[in-house]
């Protein structure tokens, strides 16, 4: 016989949760909220980009040099294809980022260090509006949807019959693993549909670097969520009701983020040093917000650290939770 | 099944306590639940039933004392499962999944082998008359087939302690006594716990009981005992002759009680090797109707409901096993 596992356990919850989200239309409707803020947003980028780019860029070849419109490009030119020519009255997906853009400065705006803007900028700025995007909104998204994943079955009081048959820890980790799953899907297909807008509406759109780029971030997208899936966890396993577990996850949300924010603004202007600024390093740890910079760098040491510290504070929140979740009642 | 080297306790409460805030639910509640047995479990609202339930169940955690299920502690899912399962109260199924789902999801946490889930998801659905609505959602669902998708889901696999809260509770009379029907016919193959205020039901299913009241046991012991079934004859008279004095010739040394306004004798007595209720009855049943009396009806001992109903109830008292 094979018997009870906790691992077979996580799975089997995780497996229950997904069918039973697939079968409430709760996946349906967190997609739909996620997809029509990406689909608007994107459509809306593209849209910036329709207005804007024709007027700050001239038409320019692929490669990058300028293109010149008294030299047009025929079959008895083969340097010069006709496909590699753009459309003046087009907007195109490249060089959006250029040096002294005011987008830079926007960019620089989201990250300290010139490399990361650098890095930011080189890559399809439809993947970069995607990760931009799932950045911002995610942690709200997480937070609203799945931390009624736990407290919905206290609600209900469904959460007997399962506590009846396996452990606790197990139940509460197959249920953020089945939200996590969830969420990783709902970010790869948002991303699909940034794409599918991009490939609609921008002339010269380019498959395979957009969907590599996509594919390049979407490890370090789900990292960051497992934080917020962590704190939602903590919050939905130790209350009772989902109005409750929704509420304390915002507040936990906004908390980490102030503190986050405090504390860099603490650090920077009024330039502490030495034991304060180690001490407020520390608190800064614990917040995801502070770790989402590292997510920009292309060295793997710091956007793998990123994910691992990410990725411990969803651990650590769910093990904080679980402290008191083992002996609370049901 | 029930083990055989195993203690003769399936559950026990030593001096078991739990508050919530100021309220008292259990208050030192003392219980012995001998393996086996059918087991009920009264009290009125608020006496502390289901607390008892969700105690033993490690739903909640009781505040002190001692709770030891099938002589291995306190409920732990690892070493619990599968053979200990409950009905909850007033605990809700998911609403949107097929029943036979929400069985197989159940019978695979609990360890049930994989071969074997399909058959025993069709057994279960089968004893509670749910084979047709096996690919329906929970949600389209009455109350009383919830209730008995709950009631068959503490049946899977093979538990050796199962505890119903109110399982009957929203059936309709049918449904009710196959439900009974199925409890009874669950005596000595596991143990069952059972709390309903239904009196008639307790009393019809179970072989012991207990009366819980202010979280404690009033009184408690087989069904024989607290009704006094074997120390108690009650024979009540039609109209006509009311001969107690040659009753009271026949069976010296017995108490003999007169309700003159049910016109009902109640004749108490010590049980002897030689001198068992039977024996009693017929020395009464002889003396009545040589006076002259018209019988009406012959009971031993008193409902389970009149033997509660006479209890001091706030008085703490010890079981009688």
């Amino acid at each position: 016989m094979f018997g009870p596992t906790p691992f077979r356990d996580i799975f089997l919850v995780a497996g229950f949760e997904l069918r039973e989200m697939t079968r409430s239309k709760r996946a349906f409707l967190f997609a739909a909220l996620y997809m029509i803020v990406a689909a608007l947003g994107s459509y809306g980028f593209v849209q910036f980009l329709t207005a804007t780019q024709p007027m700050r860029e001239p038409p320019q070849r692929r490669d990058g040099r300028p293109f010149d419109f008294n030299n047009t490009p025929s079959p008895s030119r083969p340097e010069l294809p006709a496909a590699t020519v753009t459309d003046p009255n087009r907007p195109t997906q490249g060089k959006l980022f250029q040096r002294g853009s005011p987008f830079r400065g926007i960019l620089s705006g989201s990250v300290d260090e010139q490399e990361a803007v650098d890095f930011m900028a080189a890559l399809p700025p439809i993947t970069l509006f995607h990760m931009l995007i799932s950045l911002m909104i995610l942690p709200m998204v997480i937070m609203i949807t799945s931390s009624e994943s736990i407290s919905q079955e206290h609600q209900s009081r469904g959460v007997r019959f399962v506590a009846l048959r396996t452990g606790r820890a197990e139940f509460v980790l197959g249920k953020v693993l089945g939200q996590g799953v969830t969420i990783a899907l709902m970010t790869l297909l948002a991303g699909a549909v940034c794409m599918a807008i991009a490939a609609w509406k921008l002339q010269d759109f380019e498959f395979f670097p957009t969907l590599s780029a996509l594919l390049l971030f979407w490890p370090r997208l789900t990292a960051y969520c497992v934080a917020f899936l962590g704190l939602a966890g903590l919050c939905s396993m130790n209350t009772n009701s989902t109005v409750g577990s929704r509420t304390f996850s915002l507040i936990g949300l906004v908390s980490l983020w102030f503190i986050s924010h405090l504390v860099n603004v603490y650090i920077t202007f009024l330039d502490v040093g030495g034991g304060w600024a180690r001490l407020l390093n520390a608190i800064d740890f614990f917040s995801p917000f502070s770790h989402q910079n590292d997510l920009w760098y292309p060295e793997t040491g710091r956007y793998g650290g990123a994910m691992a510290s990410l990725i411990f504070l969803g651990v650590f929140y769910l093990a904080i939770g679980l402290i008191n979740y083992r002996e609370r009642d049901l | 099944m029930i083990a055989p080297n195993s203690s003769p306790s399936a559950l026990t409460f030593a001096d078991v306590g739990k508050r919530y805030g100021r309220n008292k639910a259990l208050d030192g509640l003392m219980l012995d639940v001998p393996r086996g047995s059918i087991f009920g479990l009264v009290g009125p609202n608020g006496a502390g039933k289901t607390t008892t339930f969700a105690i033993a169940c490690g739903f909640l955690h009781a505040d002190r004392g001692v709770v030891n299920l099938l002589g291995e502690g306190r409920f732990n899912a690892k070493k619990h499962r599968g053979r200990v399962t409950a009905l909850p109260q007033d605990a809700a199924l998911g609403r949107d999944l097929m029943l036979v789902d929400v069985l197989r999801y159940f019978g695979q946490l609990q360890g049930i082998p994989h071969a074997q889930i399909g058959s025993e998801v069709d057994r279960i659905l089968q004893l509670v008359d749910l084979t047709d609505r096996a690919r329906h959602r929970t949600r389209t669902l009455s109350h009383g087939m919830l209730r008995r998708l709950g009631i068959g889901q503490a049946f899977l696999g093979n538990p050796e302690l199962v505890l119903l809260d109110e399982p009957t509770n929203g059936l309709d009379p049918r449904q009710a006594r196959d439900i009974r029907n199925f409890i009874a016919s669950q005596r000595g193959t596991r143990t069952i716990v059972v709390s309903s205020h239904n009196l008639n039901e307790i009393e019809s299913i179970c072989d012991h009981v207990a009366l819980i009241d202010h979280g404690r046991l009033v009184a408690g012991g087989t069904i024989s005992q607290v009704t006094n079934r074997n120390e108690e004859v009650c024979i009540t008279l039609a109209a006509g002759p009311w001969p107690i004095a040659q009753v009271q010739a026949a069976l010296p040394g017995d108490t003999i009680e007169e309700d003159l306004a049910n016109r009902t004798l109640r004749i108490r007595f010590v049980v002897q090797p030689d001198r068992q209720a039977e024996d009693v009855t017929g020395i009464a049943l002889r003396a009545l109707l040589d006076a002259g009396a018209r019988i009406s009806a012959v009971a031993r001992g008193q409902s389970l409901e009149r033997a509660f109903l006479d209890l001091p109830v706030g008085t703490p008292a010890q079981p009688k096993t």
